[in-house]
């Protein structure tokens, strides 16, 4: 975990309701792989000039490395940025998505959420012919997803979760990760996660995941406002998420 | 330099400087390592600590305000034991003196407390967290026990009882007062749509601490040091404790929305309050000081360090 300072180099928007921010970081950010977060806080030139609105560190998920000292960050369409806009980065937050070795096939789902969280690992889960199934959940179905690679199969959830050749996508995967937003977090995975043990025999361990979003006061460990019991273990999002295999969850 | 922090007397606590964190903010030992430079600091003050493990709270724990927040963790931990077991290699590596902040119930818990701290060469000092709701018998009762122990006893008081509590809890032999505790309140989660209550901080808390801090210096004997706590968020936030009669300052979230921030407080009221006194120009310790102010001589000796003579029992 490092302090940096950054700027956003160009601002992109890639569809109607989603921008891309390219940001020049420290090259230290470069190792960052996907799961990992940043903590990110807009400062004046003046450093000295702090405003204290918003209060906390925003965290942002990148979605892409474009080089060894850029990294992508998708936000609203609606958030307001400038080019040049200097930061305040504290990264990375958080441990890499863990995958298997032999994976072919994975199937990520967003529920109540923006994707932005799983997207990082696009590129180089289709650069390893990895299949990609997305499914989008709730409010996650007004994602819009024409800017993402052609390859990855996008499905809309509906209203009672379920979705075409949910038994045949959810057999077929090796690996689930399911991106939920913060509020009632543990719900949505238990939702989830009733879905899958409807469809499948059994969820083994390290199979699926859920990836919570849980705005970080600290995110370094500190504060435990994060602390989630597992079963046998306490864990803090910051440090050890941001994705939990489900089956250790104490899901509501 | 060299500050007492705690009244003169057998066991007192000296720091370098007089800034540390809150107890709460900064884990249990070295979370920011790598974000903060730990030797700038006078000293840690742990999370809280209690007797058994506690369970962090079920529900929001967090609710963004503007500019603050309000915050609700059940104070985790594992245990007193475990936090010793697992902490006082760290600890004792550590280039500066650890505060435990204890919370206990009953004077059994502190008693219980008393006697594996006392083993603890690794905690310098306990801070004793009391809670919002206490009554003054009960406190005066924790105190009393809490000040056998072995180590300077720093006790923070709760926000809304703190004028009441003060002026007996010093007499009851606490080595300083640490005012306060952050606020309690209340605000909506939006995403779960329900009130939540738990601790407000922000900048805003620093003018309604600021007040008591002043207030109980004068009611409180000058021995008992006051250290101030609550909504500091910039070197000069910290420079107005210090002005209202705190002898040293704990900086609380400031640092989680900005880490390097606690240092620079720390850098900046280390050389402030080693030049003020004897109208030497401030050198550049850093950034903020741009400027020298002229300060009226105001303590007793020109020297500002505290007496080091060897103390008295008590």
């Amino acid at each position: 975990m490092k302090e940096s300072q950054g700027y956003i180099e160009r601002i992109t928007r890639v569809n109607r309701d989603y921008q891309r921010l390219d940001l020049a970081v420290d090259k230290s950010l470069s190792s960052l792989r996907a799961g990992q977060a940043l903590l990110v806080r807009r400062i004046d030139k003046d450093y000295e000039a702090e405003r204290w609105v918003p209060y906390l560190r925003e965290l942002w998920f990148p979605v892409e490395i474009l080089a060894s000292n850029m990294l992508v960050i998708e936000q609203p369409a609606r958030s307001h940025f400038t080019p040049g806009q200097l930061l305040s980065i504290m990264g990375p937050v958080g441990q890499p998505f863990r995958f298997r070795q032999k994976l072919r096939n994975i199937l990520l789902i967003a529920y109540n959420s923006t994707p932005a969280a799983l997207l990082m690992m696009l590129a180089p889960l289709l650069e390893r012919q990895v299949s990609i199934t997305m499914v989008l959940m709730g409010s996650a179905r007004e994602y819009e997803t024409s800017h993402l690679p052609g390859e990855i199969e996008i499905i809309q959830a509906d209203d009672d979760l379920s979705w075409s050749d949910m038994v045949m996508t959810l057999g077929w995967a090796d690996q689930v990760f399911a991106a939920v937003g913060p509020g009632d977090e543990l719900e949505h995975l238990g939702d989830i996660m009733r879905v899958m043990r409807e469809r499948r025999n059994d969820v083994p361990a390290n199979y699926a995941f859920g990836v919570l979003q849980r705005q970080l006061p600290c995110g370094v460990g500190a504060c435990h406002a994060c602390m989630l019991n597992l079963r046998g273990a306490r864990k803090l999002q910051c440090v050890d998420g941001p994705a939990f295999d489900l089956t250790t969850l104490r899901l509501n | 330099m060299a500050i007492e922090i705690t009244r003169p007397g057998k066991y007192s606590l000296i720091v370098s400087t007089p800034v540390m964190p809150a107890a709460g903010t900064l884990g249990f030992s070295d979370s920011y390592k790598g974000l903060i430079d730990y030797d700038k600091l006078g000293a840690l003050v742990t999370n809280p600590v209690t007797i058994e493990p506690w369970n962090p709270a079920s529900g929001t724990r967090m609710i963004p305000l503007d500019a603050g927040i309000l915050l609700h963790t059940g104070l985790p931990n594992p245990g007193l034991s475990k936090v010793i077991n697992r902490k006082r290699k760290v600890w004792a590596n550590m280039p500066i003196p650890v505060i435990l902040h204890l919370v206990a119930t009953s004077v059994d818990q502190v008693k219980q407390a008393g006697s594996a701290l006392d083993e603890v060469e690794e905690v310098a000092a306990v801070e004793l967290g009391l809670s919002d709701d206490i009554e003054l018998d009960d406190a005066l009762a924790l105190v009393e026990a809490a000040a056998k122990m072995e180590k300077p006893l720093l006790v923070r008081l709760p926000f809304y009882e703190c004028y009441d509590l003060a002026p007996p809890l010093a007499e009851a032999g606490a080595d300083a007062l640490v005012l306060t505790a952050a606020p309690r309140g209340t605000a909506r989660d939006i995403h779960a749509g329900r009130l939540v209550s738990g601790r407000i901080y922000g900048p805003l808390i620093k003018p309604l601490v600021l007040r008591m801090v002043g207030r109980l210096r004068r009611e409180i004997p000058d021995e008992i040091p006051i250290i101030g706590c609550g909504g500091i968020h910039s070197p000069q936030d910290a420079r107005d404790y210090i002005d209202a009669g705190a002898v040293a300052v704990q900086v609380d979230t400031a640092t989680w929305a900005q880490p390097k921030m606690l240092e620079r407080i720390a850098r900046d009221l280390g050389g402030w309050i080693a030049t003020r006194h004897k109208d030497a120009l401030l050198d550049e310790w850093n950034p903020d000081m741009g400027h020298t102010e002229a300060i009226e001589r105001r303590a007793p000796s020109p020297d500002a360090s505290p007496d080091l003579r060897p103390s008295r029992k008590r």
